[in-house]
């Protein structure tokens, strides 16, 4: 390997000084240069810095998937599991250390298709994790399937005229089966991310973020950047998130606000 | 004064109070100081027309099988009791309700079908129960009190087990059964003075223990609370169930927690959450829950988390025979999921084995960082025996884990190859251990790497954690060793019980046959059970499903084709069933 030059090594100090990165590991991730996916791991390296949270006392629990890589990317404690099952190792790890912060990953292949049998059931258990749904609509590490939040019609290599199915809506999934805090955001808004995130982590229960990213590799037609970035917009101004009427009817309503979209018992 | 060895059946439609009735007899002679091996058989359907049989055997030694034959039949359903008829040997004694509240068809009659040998004590025990109690709720009570009065058995001791039966519900409840108790007492004493039997013979009372009645699954349940139990996730299922409730009980009072999880996915999966956060943690499940954990069982073995499975086997496949019993799940246990995946696999052969290698199980799957499965099944989970309370030993609950060495120089490696296979396993929550295990193939730091040098290096090291953790497995236990036998006969599992005693019962003869218990089914002790086939002229493996899977294990160990007794009825193999087959094979006829 080269030896960096001066101003290279420059930017590198700078970078491990600043203790943004320290949730960092030393492992470059495996995902795709532009993928979304980096916006959130820095939305959530944000935030456990943010809340000073040591290293050592943070569990990441992951499925499979390029979301499923996350623990190796991370400066903490992981658990690489199965496909689909982050949620109930996350609930035993949890259960195991209180004193434990635990958070589950996973994309949306994960964490509705195969696993999502276990939404509804971390939900209402109500057990103090957070869950970080990273949805790009399209199965990448087994490159280009649709999933259960692709839309009807999208076009992939098992379903070349379209798929007939209609997508999941995991915002909504989380609000009906209970979860007492859930949070819709953007990967292209790591700022928000960390905010949100961190009020997750505060939240004494299950909380749900369901995250829109997009996947530069396989989907050139739907959840592209710059569809999202033409999407997505900030939840209106007045919205009461302790109000689960008012959460539902945003949910139902629009498909793309984004920002806390409910939480039982206030904010706090 | 002949050794008693008698088998009490009750039988009766759901409902009729059955269950409850066998209870209180294996309740009332153990406290009398008797052995007692009980099963029940139920219908898997909660109401409808299912048969409720209680089968109790009852002597002055302990006996570990039942055989198939009956001495003493309390009908508390004549229609029900019918199929059961056959099984009475002579001189069997047959209670019946001769005015029972729903008229029976005359082709039903029990009377009618018994051959003339068998004592017929009729009593009506509706009307008795609706005179002493006002309804006719407890005639199983008042039968009760016919077989007590007819083998002269002291009556304090079933009124202390309706006592202790019913104490919860109040003493109303108690006094009720008790007068219905006694009301058939006095009416079996009063009619059947000139029949009454031969009686029942209970041994002085001897200083000690006081003996209690355990199910396998209770047995279990215990070892695993004084084992150190923490966690405890799992969903529904026959027969493994009654564990899950008894824990939910026992549990929390010991600071654990119980959780019902969504499926046996989540429960296997929470399990290694808790064993890899440094909580022990168990499951418990039967065939077709065992079948989807076996993929996170391989995870744990693969990312080197401990995990504690019960697989309370029942017939299969697929759902199969949900309330019967099979010891058909070995291969699955053994070999099942995605891999070369070695766990550890063992099977106890009784309740209180049953007790103590739960509680080993957890000291194995901390110690060797590898799932550990009890194999169990319904004969076993859901018989009582009668037994000295169980004790845990001075280091059952002891912290096996192998940290890794704070003072240790070089950077810590997760999964470090060492020659016992087991690495130094660090804790979430401990500073400076930060790693990720994960069920790809891994380098020692816990990083994916899919080199073909890496993968044999790493399944070298996982497969030598069983060559270790042979060392802490219950070694192979032969019954009446001799030099050389003619014959040896291996059994596994509830269903050794009747292997020992087919033995036995052989031995008595004057015949060269011996036994060999295995409890360490996965990775087992090759050497002691090729030197104990190696002087045996012919090796028979009994076990209850139909591939012969123990024998496909562990054939090859024989020089010879090892012969196979296989069962597949749902019910527990009756000794008599091999020792027909152990004269068979020696050429002797059965006299």
């Amino acid at each position: 390997m080269k030896t960096p030059g001066p101003v290279l090594a420059e930017q590198i100090r700078r970078i491990e000084d600043s203790k943004l990165f320290s949730f960092r590991s030393g492992q470059l991730p495996t995902w795709c240069p532009g993928c979304g996916y980096f916006g959130i791991h820095a939305g959530i390296n944000a935030a456990l810095w943010q809340l000073g949270i040591p290293h050592h006392k943070v569990v990441v629990v992951s499925g499979i998937g390029c979301a499923g890589r996350y623990p190796f990317f991370s400066n903490t404690y992981g658990l690489h599991t199965t496909h689909g099952r982050s949620l109930p190792v996350a609930t035993g790890v949890k259960l195991a250390n209180p004193e434990l912060t635990v958070l589950a990953v996973g994309g949306d292949g994960d964490g509705l298709g195969i696993g999502g049998g276990h939404l509804p059931h971390a939900s209402r258990k109500d057990v103090n994790i957070s869950y970080v749904l990273f949805d790009n609509s399209i199965y990448g590490l087994t490159k280009g399937q649709p999933s259960p939040s692709s839309p009807t019609g999208f076009k992939t290599k098992v379903s070349p005229s379209g798929t007939t199915e209609r997508p999941l809506n995991a915002t909504l999934m989380a609000l009906s089966y209970g979860a007492s805090f859930v949070a819709r955001l953007f990967a292209g808004e790591p700022g928000r991310i960390g905010e949100i995130m961190a009020q997750g982590i505060r939240h004494p229960g299950f909380s749900f973020l369901h995250v829109y990213t997009s996947c530069v590799t396989f989907d050139k037609e739907y959840k592209t950047w710059d569809h999202l970035k033409e999407w997505v917009h900030p939840i209106p101004e007045g919205h009461d998130p302790s109000n689960f009427r008012a959460a539902m009817n945003l949910v139902l309503d629009d498909d793309f606000a984004t920002g806390l979209v409910y939480q039982r018992g206030g904010n706090g | 004064m002949s050794k008693l060895d008698i088998t009490v059946e009750v039988c009766g439609m759901a409902g009729d109070g059955t269950i409850a009735a066998g209870g209180l007899i294996n309740e009332g002679m153990s406290r009398g100081g008797l052995s007692v091996l009980a099963f029940d058989s139920y219908p898997a359907e909660i109401r409808g027309f299912g048969r409720c049989v209680t089968r109790s055997r009852i002597g002055h030694e302990r006996r570990t099988a039942l055989e198939e034959h009956t001495h003493v039949l309390i009908s508390l359903n004549d229609e029900q009791s019918l199929s059961r008829v056959p099984f009475l040997t002579d001189l069997s004694a047959v209670f019946f309700d001769n005015r029972p509240p729903a008229p029976v068809p005359e082709e039903s009659s029990l009377a009618a079908h018994v051959e003339p040998t068998t004592a017929l004590f009729g009593m009506p025990f509706s009307d008795l129960a609706a005179q002493a109690a006002g309804s006719d709720r407890g005639r199983n009570l008042v039968a009760l009190g016919g077989f007590a009065a007819v083998f002269q058995v002291p009556s304090e001791l079933f009124q202390q087990a309706i006592v202790k039966k019913f104490k919860s519900k109040g003493q109303k409840v108690v006094e009720s059964n008790v007068r219905c108790f006694q009301a058939g007492y006095a009416y079996a004493q009063e009619r059947f003075s000139e029949r009454l039997r031969d009686p029942i013979s209970f041994p002085p009372r001897k200083e000690g223990p006081d003996i209690v009645m355990l199910s396998g699954n209770t047995a279990i349940a215990e070892g695993a609370l004084d084992a150190g139990l923490h966690l405890y996730f799992g969903y529904p299922i026959t027969p493994a169930t009654p564990i899950m409730e008894y824990l939910a009980k026992k549990l929390p009072e010991r600071g654990g927690r119980l959780m019902q999880m969504e499926d046996e996915i989540a429960s296997i999966g929470a399990v290694l959450g808790g064993f890899f956060a440094g909580k022990r943690s168990m499951t418990a499940t039967s065939g077709p829950g065992f079948a989807l954990m076996t993929e996170l069982i391989t995870h744990g073995v693969m990312s080197e988390t401990p995990a504690v499975i019960v697989d309370a086997q029942r017939g299969g496949p697929a759902t199969g025979l949900p309330t019967k019993t099979e010891q058909s799940d070995l291969h699955a246990a053994v070999f099942g999921g995605p891999g070369d995946s070695a766990r550890i696999v063992i099977a106890p052969t009784d309740v209180l084995e049953c007790y103590h290698l739960t509680m080993k199980s957890f000291q194995l799957a901390e110690k060797y960082q590898i799932p550990v499965i009890v194999l169990t099944d319904f004969f076993l989970d859901n018989r009582v025996e009668s037994v000295p309370p169980p004790v845990a030993g001075d280091g059952d609950g002891k912290d096996m884990t192998v940290y890794p060495d704070p003072d240790a120089k070089e950077p810590y490696r997760r999964f470090k190859i060492t020659e016992s296979g087991v690495s130094p396993r660090a804790l979430p929550g401990m500073e400076g251990y930060i790693f990720t295990a994960t069920g790809l193939e891994h380098t020692e730091k816990g990083l994916p790497d899919y080199t073909p040098e890496n993968h044999s290096k790493m399944t070298e090291k996982r497969y030598r954690k069983l060559r270790s953790a042979l060392e802490d497995l219950p070694s192979p236990v032969e019954q009446a060793p001799v030099g050389r036998m003619d014959l040896g006969v291996v059994g596994w599992g509830s269903n050794f019980g009747s292997v020992h005693e087919a033995v036995n019962r052989a031995c008595e003869r004057g015949l060269k046959v011996g036994a060999l218990k295995l409890t360490s089914i996965y990775p087992y002790h090759e050497d002691a059970i090729r030197d104990f086939m190696s002087r045996c002229d012919e090796v028979l493996i009994a076990e209850l499903n139909f591939e012969g899977q123990l024998a496909n294990l562990i054939g090859h160990l024989h020089r010879k084709e090892v012969i196979r007794l296989n069962r597949v009825t749902g019910l527990p193999m009756p000794p008599s069933v091999i020792y027909k087959k152990i004269l068979e094979i020696l050429g002797e006829t059965d006299s």
